[in-house]
């Protein structure tokens, strides 16, 4: 079983350094939560009230952005984000089979973060390189023609003895 | 602005650019159905049910946000449009719970409504039920999510019309809701729990909780608020007599929709058990329950032997901010003519002397200077000495909406930490007591820098040059010493006044309060006039803590005023009045309700009506002494409060909600009350009681209609000319010019000064008082809470506020708890030269190094009993605000 590590502290000078080069530009909301989340992995809820106290909006509001937004993430997320790709493509190529086994593997569901911080599991609607469906990505790196034996390859470490 | 013709329904109408389909259609009388869209909220075309076709193009619009264009034709009920509202609707319908039959809401339910209008019954479609009930502890407001509609009311109401931002959208798609920050319950949240997005709520979604009566009311009144001086104006529900529930009035140009937790919940005590329904007379040192008739002929036999006995000047009237201006005018008369003594006050004198006599000094007028309006335009906005979210929720929301919606810039002049200071550009925390060098300080650095408004001060001012001269040793660096604000941010303050279009200061009884009250108050108008700021732009805003604040001292319910602030002492004033009340006057003027019931006081007979000085006069066990001694003393009062237990005959008053009458709102507004159920029990509105009483003393007053009374104000109050109720349709009308002639005017001055010229006033900063001194390390503020008023006779006894964060405390900053080792929830007391109390900490954040806040609306509590009654000579009133103490922890827990 993978050691369980608590999800890192915020570093919250870190996070007001890049909210201060932001200040008092209304606009600015989502370029800023993306240089946040860049940084920091995810943008901590603690720090919705000071990026809305920055920028004059209400912290419901800015929470609102945040979590209307699928690429915008409050809480951690693992090292690796692996996506599973459901589009019409790699469904009939046998999608459903290949996330059901990285589901196995990674002992996640779809959206949860594995407790070691390691790995993020998401599905995405298309990654829009159907002909080698079924696809998958983890991080910035596209995994074609999906089987078994490939996954087993990719995770295959992460099987529970 | 060129007018656009568009075709609509085949009928020809114009209308100007910018204007919506909606808009027009409303002005022509098109009924176009809508659910998401309101007046007092800008358009978001969430609901699309008011989709119109325009036939030309066969584009369907969303009427409220499609702005109309040449050669529009449009149709607002063609087939197709009638085809696609009913299925918008009927995709409502389904994912909505059928519970109409027990939903509080019936046939207000807009959604109802228009799937009967439109002949929708059943749905047809599969049924996606959403989240239910959300779980809350707050007596106020219940969310049942399963209803909404996601018209996105209460978020536009609670961001665009209070400014709160408590809640927004949470996520997106089918599983978007509105919800709090964390979606935390309500109580934890940011909300005020104003009940704006309550009233604004098309369906049974956000409804109000734990009401006192439940029914739907049979008919409405429009009324004004009884709390605070804004005004607001309220709309209240009857059902068989009773007052089942409070809405904003809807078209008011007063409070456009928004009410506050006191405005909205704060009704209850009108059907208290604990409301005095027969008169009282002490028998045998218990009060026991009589007729009127008894009643009043104690109370006239009781008043004529203390005449008899020491004469009619040991005989004093305390009256009420909280009666209307006919009672104040019916009271005094009474005083005056029947009892025969210029010993008359009221509450409100405590606090707003200072500004009267600080503002009579240098502008010349006694009040706020605009309407709210002109306030919402300022470009910059100076709050001091005043925390409007607790003490005027109404000031507190157009500042905000200024702020965050009109690009206006704040600046707060506080000690402590206030929800404004988070909307404020610039955050001046100066020493408590201070506010006077701070603003001469302001006032020196606009000279120097040669920013002041030269042609106004040439041309509408005098006494500039020996006034500037005045300020010579307030530079920033002694400025800086004495308030501890830095230097530059002085400067920063006095630019961004200076260099602003429009500026308008508001100020509260964090000024006003404190001992040299009326000195700050000049200070503060030395400003505004050095920046042309009076009159022709921006303005002064004096909050007024109680609803007639402002009537009442208008009325001459003080002791050396006549109505209309005519002199006691001018004989051709006195004159005046004598001929027209066929009576003869005492001369001088009276004594002040502080020197009424201080020690060795001449006074031997009182009578009260609406005030409780036994718990809200300084050092209230001494009143108490005092008022218990006196040889007669009649109170006319809701409930037996502290000073009524005293009495010797307790006459029992109507609420607001039972009487006629106008009350005079902070901004100026005379505004008409109206009586929405008969007087609880026996009780009688203060006017009739004080007629009653008048007519028992052998001096019946004229008068037979509330309408006389008011007739006759406007004929002898100078500045009341123009305000016959009577001829306006909505019953409202405001306090204008003092000329003649210029009725209509939004403005008091025009730039010009009712005496002609301001006047420039130097005022020097003083050692404060009223702060930490020798032995008394701590200054103590008292002041109000949101969820009180007063000395809280009427929110007490308010069943939803009186239980809602209803403990006595007082608040600690984080470094002196940590300092004295207290922690939240510790037993402590504190200690003044006058008094000790012992109360519960509270630590909190907004407070600086060495200042401890108190609420005064407590009587367990008594805040009072450690402040000093010595009355500050300018204003002749107690300073209230602050005071040296001493901190000890009793017990620990834990």
């Amino acid at each position: 079983m993978a050691e369980v590590k608590k999800p890192p502290r915020v570093n919250l000078r870190q996070i007001d350094k890049i909210i201060a080069g932001y200040r008092g530009r209304k606009w600015a909301l989502i370029p800023l939560t993306q240089a946040i989340q860049e940084q920091v992995g995810y943008i901590p809820k603690e720090v919705i009230p000071r990026i809305a106290a920055a920028l004059g909006l209400f912290p419901a509001q800015v929470q609102g952005v945040i979590t209307f937004y699928a690429q915008l993430y409050t809480e951690p997320r693992g090292k690796n984000i692996v996506r599973v790709c459901r589009g019409t493509a790699c469904h009939v190529r046998g999608g459903k089979s290949i996330l059901k086994l990285v589901r196995q593997y990674l002992d996640l569901e779809e959206g949860e973060t594995s407790p070691d911080m390691e790995y993020t599991l998401e599905t995405v609607a298309c990654i829009g390189v159907c002909a080698l469906a079924p696809n998958l990505m983890v991080n910035k790196e596209t995994h074609g023609n999906m089987n078994p034996k490939k996954i087993a390859r990719l995770f295959g470490g992460r099987v529970k003895e | 602005m060129e007018a656009i013709t568009i075709t609509l329904n085949g009928v020809e109408v114009s209308g100007y650019a910018g204007m919506t389909i909606l808009d027009l259609a409303r002005e022509s009388g098109v009924y176009i159905p809508t659910l998401c869209h309101d007046p007092n909220l800008a358009s978001t075309g969430a609901c699309r049910l008011c989709l119109v076709e325009d036939e030309p193009s066969g584009a369907l619009h969303a009427s409220c946000v499609a702005p109309i264009a040449p050669g529009m034709v449009i149709n607002t009920h063609s087939p197709r449009v009638v085809a696609h509202r009913k299925a918008i609707l009927k995709l409502m319908l389904a994912s909505h719970p059928d519970s109409c039959l027990v939903c509080d809401k019936g046939n207000r339910c807009q959604l109802r409504q228009l799937a009967s209008d439109m002949g929708i019954g059943l749905v047809e479609f599969q049924r996606i039920p959403q989240p239910g009930v959300i779980e809350e502890v707050n007596p106020f407001i219940q969310r049942d999510l399963s209803k909404c509609i996601m018209c996105g009311k209460c978020i536009r109401a609670d961001q665009e019309m209070v400014v709160v931002g408590a809640i927004d959208y949470i996520h997106r798609g089918s599983a978007v809701r509105p919800t709090t920050l964390n979606d935390v319950p309500l109580e934890k949240s940011e909300c005020t729990f104003c009940g704006t997005c309550v009233a604004i709520c098309p369906t049974g979604a956000i409804m109000e909780k734990e009401k006192a009566y439940t029914g739907t009311a049979t008919s409405t009144v429009d009324t004004v608020c009884p709390y605070c001086g804004c005004g607001c104006n309220l709309n209240l529900g009857v059902r068989d007599g009773l007052v089942v529930r409070v809405r904003p009035s809807a078209p008011s140009p007063v409070n456009r929709g928004t009410l506050c937790v006191r405005g909205s919940y704060g009704y209850d005590f009108i059907h208290s058990p604990e409301r005095l329904r027969r008169p009282l007379v002490r028998v045998d040192g218990e009060l026991q329950e009589t007729t009127w008739e008894d009643a009043l002929q104690q109370a006239a036999a009781g008043l004529q032997k203390v005449v008899e006995k020491s004469g009619p000047e040991s005989l004093a009237v305390f009256g009420s901010p909280r009666c209307t201006n006919e009672e104040n005018y019916l009271l005094q008369r009474l005083a005056r003519c029947v009892l025969g003594t210029n010993s008359v006050d009221n509450g409100s004198r405590l606090y707003s002397a200072a500004s009267r006599i600080g503002l009579g000094a240098t502008i010349g007028y006694a009040g706020t200077t605009g309407f709210l309006e002109v306030l919402e335009r300022s470009r910059v906005i100076m709050v001091i000495g005043a925390n409007p979210e607790v003490s005027a929720p109404l000031v507190d929301y157009t500042v905000k909406q200024a702020v965050r919606f009109k690009g206006a810039r704040l600046c707060v002049i506080d000690p402590c930490r206030t929800r404004l200071t988070g909307f404020a550009s610039l955050w001046l925390r100066p020493r408590i007591g201070t506010d006077i060098a701070l603003l001469n300080g302001l006032a020196r650095i606009i000279i120097d820098e040669k920013k002041l408004d030269v042609e106004f001060v040439t041309r509408r001012t005098d006494n500039y040059a020996p006034w500037a001269r005045s300020l010579q040793k307030y530079t920033p660096d002694y400025v800086e010493k004495v308030t501890g604000v830095p230097g530059q941010d002085i400067r920063a303050a006095a630019r961004l006044f200076a260099d602003a279009e429009e500026a308008s200061i508001v100020y509260g009884n964090g000024i006003t309060l404190h001992a040299d009250g009326t000195s700050a108050v000049i200070a503060l108008a030395n400003l505004a006039m050095l920046t042309g700021n009076i009159g022709r732009n921006g303005g002064i805003f004096a909050l007024q803590r109680e609803c007639n604040a402002h009537g009442a001292c208008d009325m001459g319910t003080l002791p050396n005023f006549l109505p209309g602030y005519q002199l006691v002492d001018d004989a051709r004033a006195r004159q005046k009045f004598e001929e027209k009340w066929g009576c003869r006057m005492p001369e001088g003027a009276g004594l002040n309700a502080l020197e009424m019931l201080a020690p060795g006081s001449r006074v031997r007979g009182m009578f009260i009506t609406g005030e409780n000085p036994a718990v809200s006069f300084p050092q209230p066990a001494r009143v108490k002494e005092a008022l218990a001694s006196l040889d007669c003393l009649v109170v006319a009062d809701m409930f037996l409060t502290e000073t009524a237990r005293l009495a010797a005959v307790v006459l029992p008053s109507a609420s607001f909600a039972e009487k006629e009458g106008t009350f005079t709102s902070f901004e100026g507004r005379v505004q008409r009350l109206r009586r929405a159920i008969p007087p609880v029990g026996e009780s009688l509105p203060d006017g009739g009681i004080i007629q009653r009483l008048a007519e028992a003393l052998g001096v019946p007053m004229p008068y037979t209609s509330y309408q006389q009374i008011t007739d006759e104000i406007e004929e002898i109050v100078p500045f009341y000319q123009h305000t016959a109720f009577k001829n306006a349709g909505d019953g409202e009308l405001e306090l204008t010019d003092i000329e003649k002639g210029l009725f209509g005017t939004r403005r008091l001055h025009k730039g010009l000064f009712p005496s002609g010229f301001g006047r420039f006033t130097p005022v020097e900063q003083l050692t404060p008082t009223d702060v930490a001194k020798d032995g008394y390390p701590l200054t103590l503020l008292a002041g109000t809470v949101l969820f009180q008023f007063g000395t809280g006779s009427r929110s007490r006894r308010t069943s939803r506020l009186g239980r809602f964060r209803s403990e006595a405390f007082l608040e600690i900053g984080g470094a002196d708890a940590k300092s004295y080792r207290i922690k939240d929830g510790d037993a402590v007391v504190i200690t003044s030269e006058k008094g000790r109390l012992d109360t519960t900490a509270r630590i909190s954040d907004a407070l600086p190094p060495g200042v401890l806040f108190m609420p005064i609306s407590f009587p367990e509590s008594p805040v009072y009993e450690l402040f000093a009654t010595s009355l500050n000579h300018q204003a002749r009133a107690p300073a209230l605000k602050s005071c040296a103490v001493k901190l000890e922890r009793t017990t620990a827990n834990g």
